[in-house]
């Protein structure tokens, strides 16, 4: 991800970012346009695509029956992964995108599975046998900053897309016998994703943070703090980026810049979500 | 907060939290407030150019520095230092035999690139151009709060080593349980917790070189625990102090 500016350029950014005038005519705390597409993968059970300016993202969720963990007996498992396809540049490719591919995958987990944001209790169908398994893929299609972001909207997009189908469960004689299925195709139950977490990445660029930086904004950084948020406001997750140190004051005053921004891009998001439902269901 | 039990016997897990609301005794008859007995040592391996033991209650951990030394002939020329970040679990480490357990390796990948988010901003690398560092850290046992105490006891060994930085690094990790903020948890009490925060600190420069948080939070609480969290990072920072003044 890396990006050779000329010295006027970093100044031209920094200088526009102190004075609230970004290179592409947003404020501070804008973000870019976030068209969104669901119901792109047929083969997946719920999938959406994202664009930020030319961040293009793509998350499908595979629901599989499974086994729940023996330690958690009545809960589900979601798993999140994140894919860097190394057509998007040299530096995803490799070692490098591994890195950034766990790295990615880790905060999306940090931040959308640490609360309560899906709930586990719902996916189970027998309790200690049968359960879905949620499989939650990323798929980056090309990067121009803000991947964690458009990632972290683009699986609640994808989950709200999700139709899981409703399952009969035949009665099974013994306790230790594994239970038989019947999945019905026709019916379907939705996931609630009213709870699940955004997350909002504020980058520190002098003594300034943006939201939704772009590549070349991104290069400038001191530091990044991603901080995911719920619709009542409760902080959900939080990951720092970014080898500068930052004033425990700093970072409190990040959190309610971020509370603040939630507000307006949960709504939007919701929206969006909405309309491309419309869309895709006509 | 500290009970009144004179003997102390180690416990299978307990479930002490079925009310979490309440104030419990901990199980090692902690205060909520009240970090891990703590014993700390440099130099404890010889082939190192720096190292460290640190023991906080059951988590046991060693950090070894090498070099700087001449980085790989693969890697491009650089005119700041490298640095190499790599945390390994014994396999007698944690109750259950790791190397058999799911998700073994993803856990030390994770607290390898965590330790090294978390020295990337501490240590001057400007000071040794063309030459990395390593990191290697050992934890032979797990009992909460390994990462905190692995980043601490890799900033001890990196001072012992001579490499340069601009803090000594301290970090210490606060677990929600219910409304209680309990400090240093232990595995058990991180296995019940509803909410996790650590924090990697640097005292004399007051800044946060690292910052992880899970779970749900009100921003009160968040106030609450970094203010816990940082107050300790203080006396931590002057037990490295201390410590490193008497190896001399």
């Amino acid at each position: 991800m890396s990006v050779e500016l000329s010295f006027g350029e970093k100044n031209f950014i920094q200088g526009g970012i102190e004075q609230n005038l970004r290179a592409d005519g947003r404020q501070r705390l804008d973000f870019r346009p976030m068209p969104i597409e669901t119901g792109v993968i047929p083969q997946a059970t719920g999938s959406a695509r994202i664009r930020l300016g030319s961040t293009d993202v793509i998350v499908s969720v595979k629901a599989e029956l499974g086994r729940p963990n023996s330690h958690h007996p009545g809960k589900g498992k979601v798993v999140i992964y994140v894919d860097c396809s190394s057509t998007v540049g040299p530096s995803f490719q490799g070692k490098k995108g591994e890195e950034l591919s766990s790295e990615l995958s880790t905060a999306l987990q940090k931040c959308l599975l640490g609360g309560s944001g899906i709930d586990l209790s719902s996916l189970i169908l027998v309790e200690g046998k049968l359960c879905w398994d949620l499989y939650i893929d990323g798929l980056i299609l090309s990067s121009d900053g803000n991947l964690l972001d458009a990632l972290g909207a683009a699986v609640k997009a994808a989950l709200s897309n999700s139709l899981i189908p409703k399952v009969n469960i035949l009665p099974d004689l013994a306790a230790d016998e594994e239970p038989e299925v019947d999945i019905i195709d026709e019916e379907y139950t939705q996931i609630d994703t009213s709870s699940l977490p955004v997350i909002i990445t504020l980058t520190k660029v002098g003594k300034q943070y943006i939201v939704d930086a772009t590549l070349e904004e991104e290069s400038q950084m001191s530091s990044a703090v991603s901080i995911s948020l719920n619709r009542n406001g409760q902080i959900c997750g939080l990951i720092k980026r970014g080898g500068a140190g930052l004033n425990p004051s700093v970072i409190l005053d990040m959190i309610s810049v971020a509370k603040h921004v939630s507000i307006r891009y949960i709504a939007t998001l919701d929206s969006e979500i909405s309309t491309a439902e419309a869309s895709s269901a006509s | 907060m500290s009970s009144s039990l004179s003997t102390y016997a180690p416990k299978k897990l307990q479930r002490r939290f079925e009310n979490k609301e309440k104030e419990w005794i901990r199980s090692d008859n902690r205060g909520f407030l009240q970090c891990r007995p703590a014993f700390l040592k440099t130099g404890s391996g010889n082939a190192a150019s720096g190292s460290a033991f640190a023991e906080f209650g059951s988590t046991k951990v060693i950090v070894s520095i090498f070099g700087p030394r001449e980085s790989k002939k693969a890697m491009m020329y650089s005119d700041i230092g490298r640095l190499n970040c790599s945390v390994s679990l014994t396999t007698f480490a944690t109750p259950v035999r790791s190397k058999a357990m799911m998700g073994f390796e993803q856990n030390e990948k994770d607290l390898s690139s965590m330790l090294y988010k978390a020295l990337e901003g501490v240590i001057k690398l400007d000071t040794f151009p063309k030459t990395t560092v390593d990191v290697f850290a050992l934890v032979l046992q797990s009992g909460g709060s390994d990462l905190s105490v692995i980043i601490s006891c890799a900033s001890l060994a990196l001072a012992d080593a001579g490499i340069q930085m601009y803090d000594l690094l301290t970090s210490v990790s606060v677990a929600r349980v219910g409304n209680n903020l309990i400090i240093d948890p232990t595995n058990e009490e991180e296995n019940e917790q509803d909410g996790n925060l650590t924090i990697a600190y640097m005292p004399s420069r007051n800044e946060v070189s690292q910052v992880t948080l899970t779970g749900e939070w009100s921003t009160g609480k968040i106030n609450q625990a970094m203010e816990i969290s940082v107050a300790a990072c203080f006396k931590l920072g002057d037990v490295l102090r201390n410590i490193l003044r008497e190896s001399e």
